[in-house]
């Protein structure tokens, strides 16, 4: 069975899509409404990332007695030892990956905690200056500790959807879309609730609300965290999905400074407004990417340049003339909980 | 006398890595934004001294006036076009700092396309390059090792004068201290910025201009550097040039004398982890004295006195 291109286009962006969603998500809890500007969320989507490339493929051939020897050196046969084994067991495969998907959101959280503890007491762009500091502490170790994904060269990650055969992208695409269905639905219940509008409380007048009793610095920890933790399951899908790891994929243009493009240009403190952005830029990346060696030719540099060029004006345009996005933020409409 | 190569490193960088810090302070103090972006005006000069060197064949010294203008014009497009329009729109500090990001994006891809061409035009080495060979040599000693650090004391020197001896300056610092005061006496505020902003890519302009004779130059070599250049200036105290001077060579010398040292005491896989220095002073700083240095030895001083 062949898939016509123009399917596989569509499988592509919505793989591409889901990662992106839940990261602009997370970002837009952080930023849209707790007013907190993270700089460096490239620190805990790698922190998931990293950690797909670090703990399934041990922690799997633990379980299967496989002679790992040295893990990273070795690491592509036991791949695809563990992925044989996948192929037919897929309780043993799903496991894995909602364990790895758990492990992965603590550690985020405590990348977020590390990052934001220290300075969450000082200015935001005290705040912005060590998160961008600390992702790409973070990348530095990847890149140079092979120990954790393989250093320059990478590593290669379990699949642990192998027991689709052939339908495997297009059923990870699927998963992978749910995922960031479910994580939309809990982030505008909670961002809905109460606390969602002491957060918008806090970002507006943090003098009112601590007069008004709220431990400013506290709930801004709290927040980084949790967004933190839902940015480093974006980071867990996109490793499952490409089915390896290398740090130089976790830079700070593509999962700190395109996100913020993202939400910034859907719109800030609307759930909506993040997915909306999201949305239109990768579709926009992914039709350039698709139609790059058109234009390759008949210039003397790469093509991807020109893309940063235009979405960085891009960006500037909406900061000056749309600054609220293409959905503002409206008032909270609360959730109804009295039964009828 | 025979100086440790390493020392050389620590001063070359430092004086470098002071330079950007002061211009950093500088566009701080007057907008009150952390520049994303200051680190690609150090690119910009990185590529006028490749191109001066390798395509047009001349010292790559004569490049500086031209990399301190190109800097210059770059951060002043940067102010005007994007920053003053944000912030007659009352702009919130996070969205101008996002907007100092986009631009970043816009001078890095510049860069990368620039770097590109020169490469496939003119069929030169334009990533990674090092121009160490072209600098001239003084008593058996890298040319640079005296220029970086006497630009540094020249550049210190004329903001000093001109900071405390010159009309123009200290209408600067009543700006830099209370702007809209300073506009009721008639100082012209937006001049004032307009100055700092240009003197900022100027500065950051002429240490790029110098760094790829000593270092390693590439399209994201100023991205790089901006961690470090974060922490010289917040260190400093982020109000002060004279503390971003303290800071610069602070960082620069904890960077490079650091990391070697904690080599030869744990051994040479510690090298490359060397970013995490700055990150680690700049955390530890904000803990500790979040005002910086400056207001450090500004409290011993008054401490002193009283």
């Amino acid at each position: 069975m062949t898939i016509p291109p123009e399917i596989l286009f569509i499988i592509d962006l919505l793989a591409s899509l889901s990662p992106y969603i839940i990261v602009c998500l997370s970002l837009n809890l952080e930023f849209g409404y707790a007013g907190v500007a993270n700089f460096g969320k490239t620190l805990s989507v790698a922190g998931g990332a990293f950690l797909v490339g670090y703990l399934p493929g041990r922690f799997t051939s633990w379980i299967l007695g496989i002679e790992t020897g040295n893990y990273v050196a070795n690491s592509n046969a036991i791949v695809t030892q563990i992925n044989t084994v996948f192929t037919v067991n897929p309780i043993l495969a799903l496991s894995i990956f909602i364990l790895t998907a758990i492990t992965s959101m603590i550690i985020g959280a405590a990348l977020g905690f590390l990052a934001a503890y220290p300075v969450v007491r000082l200015r935001e762009e005290y705040l912005a200056m060590v998160f961008l500091a600390m992702g790409e502490a973070l990348l530095v170790i990847g890149y140079n500790y092979p120990e954790l994904v393989g250093g320059t060269l990478g590593i290669m990650v379990p699949d642990p959807f192998a027991w689709f055969r052939e339908l495997r992208y297009t059923a990870t695409t699927i998963i992978m879309l749910f995922i960031a269905i479910l994580t939309f639905i809990y982030v505008e219940m909670l961002t809905k609730s109460p606390l969602g509008r002491m957060l918008r409380a806090i970002r507006d007048d943090e003098y009112a609300a601590m007069a008004l009793g709220k431990n400013v610095a506290r709930v801004r920890v709290k927040t980084v965290m949790l967004s933190s933790a839902i940015a480093a399951l974006g980071g867990v899908l996109y490793a499952f999905y490409s089915g390896g790891v290398i740090a130089t994929a976790y830079n700070r243009v593509s999962w700190t400074f395109w996100p913020w493009v993202m939400v910034i240009l859907g719109g800030t403190a609307n759930n909506k407004g993040a997915v909306l952005g999201t949305f239109i830029f990768v579709t926009i990346r992914k039709i350039i990417e698709f139609n790059k060696d058109k234009l390759t030719p008949y210039v003397p540099f790469d093509v991807v340049w020109l893309d940063m060029l235009l979405l960085g004006v891009a960006l500037i345009i909406i900061l000056i003339f749309k600054p609220e996005g293409i959905i503002p933020e409206k008032p909270i409409k609360t959730l109804n909980l009295k039964k009828p | 006398m025979v100086i440790d190569p390493i020392y050389r490193d620590a001063l070359i960088f430092a004086s470098l890595l002071t330079l950007l810090s002061i211009g950093l302070t500088l566009t701080y103090l007057t907008t009150r934004v952390p520049n994303f972006a200051h680190g690609s005006f150090a690119t910009i000069g990185i590529y006028v001294a490749l191109t001066i060197s390798r395509v047009f064949k001349h010292n790559v010294y004569y490049g500086l006036p031209l990399s301190f203008l190109l800097g210059g014009f770059t951060a002043l497009a940067q102010y005007v076009f994007i920053l003053k329009p944000l912030l007659k729109r009352n702009a919130s500090i996070n969205h101008l700092m996002v907007a100092t990001i986009a631009f970043e994006l816009i001078l890095l891809a510049a860069l990368n396309i620039y770097a590109d061409f020169l490469g496939r035009v003119f069929k030169i080495t334009s990533r990674y390059f090092q121009l160490r060979g072209l600098d001239f040599q003084y008593a058996g000693y890298p040319g640079l090792l005296i220029v970086a650090p006497s630009l540094v004391a020249l550049i210190c020197l004329i903001l000093y004068i001109v900071l405390t001896r010159t009309k123009f300056g200290i209408a600067m610092r009543a700006t830099i201290e209370n702007p809209s005061l300073a506009e009721t006496l008639g100082v012209n505020a937006n001049l004032v910025y307009t100055v700092s902003w240009f003197l900022a890519g100027g500065l950051g302009g002429l240490s790029g201009n110098l760094l790829p004779l000593w270092f390693i130059g590439n399209p994201d070599t100023g991205s790089f550097m901006l961690v470090s250049i974060f922490a010289a200036s917040t260190s400093g105290g982020l109000y002060s040039l004279s503390g971003a001077l303290i800071g610069g060579y602070l960082i620069g010398f904890a960077e490079v004398l650091g990391t070697s040292r904690l080599a030869s005491l744990i051994g040479v896989w510690i090298i490359p982890y060397r970013p995490i220095i700055p990150l680690t002073v700049m955390v530890l700083t904000l803990m500790i004295i979040p005002r910086g240095l400056s207001d450090l030895a500004s409290r011993i001083v008054g401490r002193g006195v009283s």
